[in-house]
């Protein structure tokens, strides 16, 4: 560990790794000619532009100078600086940019590892910050381990420890952990196989099959051949990202670790999950998969670019223990003194086919779900929009535990959606004209952009109501007891130790 | 149609300024006459003659059906605003709306990142502003239009003391 505030380079090798494909765009076009010449065995020039080979030459060899002097001007002007509870990061040599993030305002941090860093040796550091407007700040390309250094350093600052004061330059030890859960390869394959996306690849080939034995136009089949190039193309992404996933619980928070060739290991710190959905495609329910993606600050919506929707995945696909573990981890006090029966009954359950707590006075909402509920204690669509929703409106419910709001839906396409208290941002009752005709409302949570919109879908008009209110008191509630960003400064002050708190920095987030 | 209200019973609601309806009528003039319009030319092309090719019943059917949705629209501008309302809790505010498809939102004061005013030159000319709230969730939404420009500063002075008061962080 360098002195604290002193300003750093990044690894010198840093931008070539990064315009590889620059580079390599220029090389080609100079090389494929001669190249070929070369093998046709014909003069390297042509007798017209053998006069003007030195200009070529020294055209070519003045773009490659001028890539080599910007490479070695960025890499040289950015400088990055750990201080005082920001990190700075100062780039550009024409147009300067400094931009800084607050430590404690860190919500989760990413290892990534392209292929060829990777064979380097080097990582790019990348943390999302929610002060920092919508852009992560990214530090690329260091050495592996001061990587892992730096990071165990933000993590450390971020949890509300300080340097020694009589040591201040002393290396803080990264946060052990331990492995929770991984995914088998097959098993991932078996997923993607699974997946949405192949119901409509079969569905697709089908249609294709049938059309050209109806029109009988052969050439259809070559319509197809951009489509499989895509769909492989996205079959390989997916079981790339995927491959070898690792979850593992430290005292920073939970680690997530993929890739097959490129790596990338993300962490969360404790409560940085704003919102969390297990889901289940139909095809998935024969050997009881799941998948979970979360919502943090920063990480933004998987539409926003390529990576987002890797990096929200919490479990690319897992079975039930799976499952239940990794919601051990994200919500450390499920609230409730029976989790795995109120869980598997918002993964898996249905109400009574009579619709016991239909209709009738709204179900209590406080205190967490009722015990001897064989539902789990959800509270279901009423029974009277069964003309609405034929299918879900026996799966379509909340429920409340202490910590957080429950809510599950689809029959079909099963998920549940986790939204711990304190999280909640605002709340919206809907209705439109059908809902009022039927007395029903939906409920809507709103958290930070990412792939989960948290809906109670068409709750009885009453237990909507008392659900508004309930939710907003239970927020403001758990707002008051969460009073600190740096999550070891939540916990009563007993042990500062870094090793030791691994409990107390799992359970307060 | 039961008209129930989906908001919490008991909350006295305090309303946007009737004169909003100039604004939202101003709104209307420009979004709906130009379409209908727009959509009224082949009438008129086909009725000099210029052109023949586009029946009459649907020359005449289409900008019809556009001038029935707008002055449905414009029918129920007045009803939309008096149904605009928010209401200061002790920790949250509460903000309603819409006559068919009803919302009701509730920011909690510690969750606002910060809050805007924002003023149209319609607005400006009747002395309203739009107040608007921002939380981390981009999907908040949450906006007050047509207040007195007095009640907007002093709505948001208090706003802004009250969610420092309460500041939590995401």
């Amino acid at each position: 560990m360098k002195p604290d505030g002193e300003w750093l380079r990044v690894h010198p090798a840093s931008p070539f790794i990064r315009g590889w494909v620059a580079l390599a765009a220029i090389g080609f076009f100079f090389g494929r000619d001669t190249f070929e010449r070369l093998l046709q065995g014909r003069p390297l020039m042509d007798e017209m532009y053998s006069g003007r080979v030195p200009f070529l030459l020294a055209g070519g060899g003045l773009v490659l100078l001028l890539a080599v002097l910007g490479f070695i001007m960025t890499w040289y002007f950015t400088r990055y600086q750990v201080a005082e509870g920001y990190v700075r990061v100062n780039t550009g040599f024409l147009f300067k940019q400094q931009r800084q993030a607050r430590l404690d305002r860190v919500q989760a941090i990413d290892i990534v590892q392209p292929l060829l860093a990777r064979i380097f040796g080097l990582a790019e550091l990348k943390f999302e910050v929610a002060d920092a407007g919508e852009s992560a700040v990214r530090l690329a390309y260091l050495r592996i381990d001061d990587a892992r250094q730096l990071r165990a350093t933000i993590l450390a600052r971020a949890a509300g420890l300080e340097p020694d004061p009589e040591r201040p330059g002393a290396a803080l030890p990264e946060a052990p952990e331990f492995v929770v859960l991984s995914v088998p390869p097959s098993r991932l394959v078996g997923s993607l196989l699974l997946s949405e996306q192949s119901f409509f690849v079969a569905l697709g080939a089908v249609a294709s099959v049938v059309l050209s034995a109806l029109t009988e136009n052969r050439s259809f089949y070559f319509y197809l051949i951009p489509a499989a190039l895509g769909l492989a193309a996205a079959y390989w992404a997916s079981f790339n990202k995927g491959y070898n996933f690792t979850a593992a619980i430290s005292p920073d928070g939970i680690r997530l670790r993929y890739g097959l060739l490129d790596t990338q290991a993300q962490t969360l710190p404790p409560g940085r999950i704003q919102a969390l959905k297990v889901s289940q495609p139909p095809l998935w329910r024969i050997f009881g998969w799941y998948r979970m993606q979360v919502n943090v600050a920063g990480y933004g919506g998987p539409g926003s670019n390529g990576e987002g929707a890797s990096r929200t995945t919490l479990l690319p696909v897992g079975v039930l223990a799976d499952v239940m573990r990794m919601l051990s981890l994200v919500l450390p006090d499920p609230g409730t003194p029976d989790p795995a029966r109120v869980f598997a009954a918002g993964l898996t359950g249905l109400a009574p086919a009579g619709g016991s707590n239909a209709g009738g006075p709204p179900a209590p909402a406080a205190g967490g779900p009722v015990a001897g509920d064989p539902d789990g204690g959800f509270v279901t669509s009423p029974r009277r929009v069964r003309l609405l929703a034929p299918l879900g409106r026996r799966r379509n419910g909340f429920a409340a535990t202490d910590t957080a709001l429950l809510i599950r839906s689809g029959r079909l396409w099963r998920e549940l959606v986790v939204v711990p208290h304190q999280r909640t941002q605002s709340m919206a009752l809907h209705q439109g004209p059908l809902a009022r005709r039927f007395r029903v409302a939906d409920l809507v949570l709103h958290t930070t952009a990412g792939p989960v919109s948290p809906r109670v879908i068409q709750a009885g008009l009453d237990e909507a109501r008392a659900l508004f209110d309930a939710q907003a008191a239970r927020a403001r509630e758990a707002r008051k007891r969460q009073t600190s960003e740096q999550w070891l400064a939540q916990v009563a002050p007993r042990q500062p130790d870094h090793q030791q708190n691994q409990q107390e920095g799992q359970q307060h987030g | 149609m039961p008209t129930e209200a989906i908001d919490p019973p008991g909350i006295s609601w305090l309303r946007v300024s009737p004169k909003y309806v100039t604004v939202r009528l101003v709104e209307w003039a420009f979004g709906n006459l130009i379409a209908v319009a727009l959509l009224s030319l082949p009438l008129v092309f086909t009725l000099a003659g210029w052109w023949d090719w586009v029946p009459l019943w649907l020359a005449i059917t289409v900008p019809a059906f556009m001038l029935v949705l707008a002055v449905w629209r414009l029918l129920l501008i007045p009803r939309q605003v008096r149904a605009i309302g928010y209401a200061e809790r002790d920790d949250d505010l509460l903000i309603r709306g819409g006559i068919f498809f009803q919302r009701t939102l509730v920011v909690p004061y510690g969750r606002m990142q910060y809050v805007d005013i924002g003023v149209g030159p319609v607005e400006r000319s009747l002395g309203l502003c739009t107040l608007k709230l921002h939380t981390a969730s981009a999907g908040t939404n949450a906006e007050i239009p047509g207040l007195p420009a007095d009640e907007g500063a002093r709505l948001r002075e208090q706003l802004s003391a009250r969610g420092a008061a309460r500041l939590a962080g995401l």
